[in-house]
């Protein structure tokens, strides 16, 4: 079995640790006798989203946000059939932010590429945190670090989780993220895939099973280092 | 004379005298006292020092950059305020100017050297009126604290601009630092190496790929490491300024030793970004109109003894301890601690307290993988947030020891260690760490 990852602007999208989620997918991969690879596409690069099995959209400023934006606009009508066709994407917050129908800050309104119903507005100040979260998805919480100044709206659309501690998607709906089909929206960096492996594990299972068929099962890896960098973020601020 | 300021003065000294006392590092106390008591108080000192004020900025170098500029100066016969400890936001500074203040109330010095926090110039700048500034970098660097880089970079344009008799000293190898002085309308003078010594890492996070005057996306020469590096846009034709101080020859192994002018520079330090921290010390002192011929002698002498490199030996181990706050200066001290082909074993501390950045993720755009080499006997994961650096290295496939407590993973290494080991610490772990190796020293012989 083999998955493509693509990584898409790492040249301007690359904050707040990116290059972890990567890492991580690859080396969990990796360990279970999967094949991985990563393209990693520049702003000029065409994307062919039919060879790719996890798309990972990370965060940048907001001057850089605004030049993908344009720039992934261009390839919105592929990108958007490869999630309705359950491509599997994780985008993180700035990335998050682009999923949406718009991005409106005081300095104007960015479109967003119209993948999921949802959009973000400004607020005043930022969010910034430690944040964790309880998902439907997993049954570890979801630990991470949140840097916002957006507040995002997400229609009736199934959120990633319920916040346990930290601001979230707008600091009062008491939610974070989203869920739609297979493409999974957060603020959450830290990088959030390695202390949150069974998430890291529902990207990979899912971008299989959609080239593979339902079938495919993942190994089991030992996460005891996993589930103690995550436990220790649980006991430090839930109390 | 006024009395409150008077006032000001010796109660601020008189809390310096208490922490020194306390044994805390922190001076920003007295500083704060000051403030308070007589708010005019940093403008006035700062008017009193006779000759010029430097003000060194930048992510990464600032505290040695600046130290060594004030021995330079002294070795010129100046006596020079500076803020050695690198408390380097507004209460730290008024520290040092009050604490260099006689009981009269009044400052004996020719010069002033200080370090400023980017985002506290706004208050530093407006006070001190600063007659050169040397800038030596910018790096990504607690990003919750400071936001995106491009937000300190406007602070800093703003701050040039409030004062344009003041000369930028910049490192124009760095094209973030380089834009800010060049586009200013300030006078500014460059240095810089210019051509490549070692081989860049070359997944290394690089910061400012794009233009900053058109957007273009900058073409590159070559890499010293990070973002520093012979660059040049294909667009707009914005490109490395030619340095006035320019290093050549440089050789760095177990000492540094470069050309300058028509000088050589030789120093008792490990480290390639060394070069540019004493280069920058030197630019500084020959733009004030010094001969600088007394600088290869301050270097001999020159010990900050503030955990930055700073060598023990205990109980027949010899330890490094160096502080490694973000990626960039991380990067910079894998490749110095990788230098010394001997076998070794290395502690990392990381702490996540308000001083070093409250987000971590910062570990995961360091190039931890280059320390998975025979050489490194062990790794020792420590601090705060010890967990998160142990899975770390568990991605780049590196097995780690995982001790919270640094006095008990320092006293480990000496007792089972091969005798050679490295310790890099982040901000707050710095001072603790010194604290517990000055111990173990005189107990443990």
């Amino acid at each position: 079995m083999k998955i493509t990852i693509g990584h898409l602007y790492p040249d301007l999208l690359n904050l707040y640790g990116d290059r972890g989620n990567i890492q991580c997918l690859m080396s969990r991969c990796r360990w279970r006798g999967i094949e991985a690879e990563t393209i990693a596409f520049e702003l000029n690069d065409t994307i062919d989203f039919s060879g790719l099995d996890i798309v990972l959209l990370g965060g940048g400023s907001d001057r850089e946000q605004m030049l993908v934006c344009r720039k992934l606009r261009e390839t919105r009508q592929d990108f958007k059939a490869y999630v309705e066709d359950n491509g599997v994407v994780i985008a993180i917050c700035g990335g998050y932010q682009l999923l949406g129908n718009y991005y409106k800050t005081d300095q104007g309104t960015m479109e967003g590429l119209e993948l999921v119903d949802m959009y973000t507005e400004q607020g005043e100040g930022r969010l910034i945190s430690n944040i964790i979260l309880k998902s439907e998805l997993f049954d570890m919480p979801v630990v991470g670090f949140e840097n916002h100044g957006g507040r995002t709206v997400i229609n009736g659309n199934r959120p990633l989780g319920k916040v346990l501690y930290g601001s979230g998607n707008d600091g009062k709906s008491g939610y974070e993220g989203i869920v739609y089909k297979n493409v999974i929206g957060t603020y959450l960096h830290g990088p959030l895939l390695p202390k949150n492996p069974q998430l890291a594990d529902w990207l990979i299972l899912h971008a299989l099973q959609k080239k593979y068929g339902d079938q495919v099962e993942l190994t089991a890896l030992d996460d005891s280092q996993e589930k103690e960098a995550n436990e220790y973020v649980c006991r430090r601020f839930l109390k | 004379m006024k009395i409150r300021r008077l006032m000001a003065i010796w109660s601020a000294k008189a809390a310096g005298f208490a922490c020194r006392k306390m044994g805390r590092q922190g001076v920003t106390w007295a500083g704060k006292i000051a403030l308070k008591i007589y708010p005019p108080v940093l403008q006035e000192l700062a008017a009193e020092v006779r000759k010029k004020t430097f003000v060194v900025c930048g992510t990464n170098g600032k505290t040695t950059t600046n130290n060594m500029l004030c021995a330079a100066l002294e070795a010129e016969g100046q006596k020079v305020v500076c803020n050695h400890t690198g408390s380097n936001m507004l209460n730290g500074v008024v520290a040092a100017y009050v604490l260099a203040a006689g009981l009269d109330g009044h400052i004996d010095a020719d010069y002033a050297c200080i370090e400023a926090d980017e985002a506290s110039t706004r208050y530093i700048f407006p006070a001190v009126k600063p007659d050169y500034m040397v800038m030596t970098n910018l790096f990504r660097d607690q990003l919750d604290r400071y936001g995106e880089i491009d937000i300190t970079m406007n602070i800093l344009e703003e701050m040039i601009r409030s004062v344009p008799e003041m000369t930028v000293v910049v490192n124009g190898d760095d094209a973030l630092s380089a834009y800010l002085a060049m586009d200013s309308g300030n006078p500014w003078v460059a240095y810089g190496i210019s051509r490549q010594v070692m081989k860049s890492e070359t997944n290394e996070i690089r910061e400012g790929r794009f233009c900053k005057k058109c957007g273009e996306k900058l073409d590159y020469h070559f890499y010293h490491y990070s973002q520093l590096g012979d660059y040049e846009c294909p667009k707009c034709g914005f490109k490395r300024p030619e340095p006035e101080f320019d290093a050549r020859d440089v050789k760095v192994d177990d000492r540094i030793s470069f050309r300058v002018e028509d000088r050589l520079i030789a120093a008792n330090y490990k480290g390639f970004y060394n070069v540019y921290n004493i280069l920058a010390a030197y630019a500084g002192v020959r733009t004030a109109g010094f001969s600088a011929d007394h600088f290869n002698d301050m270097l001999k002498k020159f010990n900050p003894e503030n955990g930055r490199m700073e060598q023990f030996r205990i109980q027949g181990t010899g330890i490094v301890l160096n502080l490694a706050k973000n990626p960039a200066g991380f990067n910079q001290n894998i490749t110095a601690v990788m230098q010394d082909p001997a076998p070794k074993d290395i502690i990392i501390a990381i702490n996540d307290n308000a001083q070093d950045g409250i987000d971590i993720s910062w570990l995961w755009d360091v190039d931890f993988d280059r320390f998975r080499e025979e050489s490194v006997h062990s790794i020792t994961v420590s601090g705060i947030r010890c967990q998160d650096m142990r899975l770390r290295l568990k991605y780049v496939d590196i097995p780690s020891i995982l001790e919270g407590d640094v006095e008990k993973a320092i006293r480990d290494r000496i007792r089972d260690g091969v005798g050679n080991l490295y310790v890099l610490v982040n901000y707050t772990a710095l001072f603790g760490t010194r604290n517990i190796l000055k111990k173990l020293e005189g107990e443990l012989k």
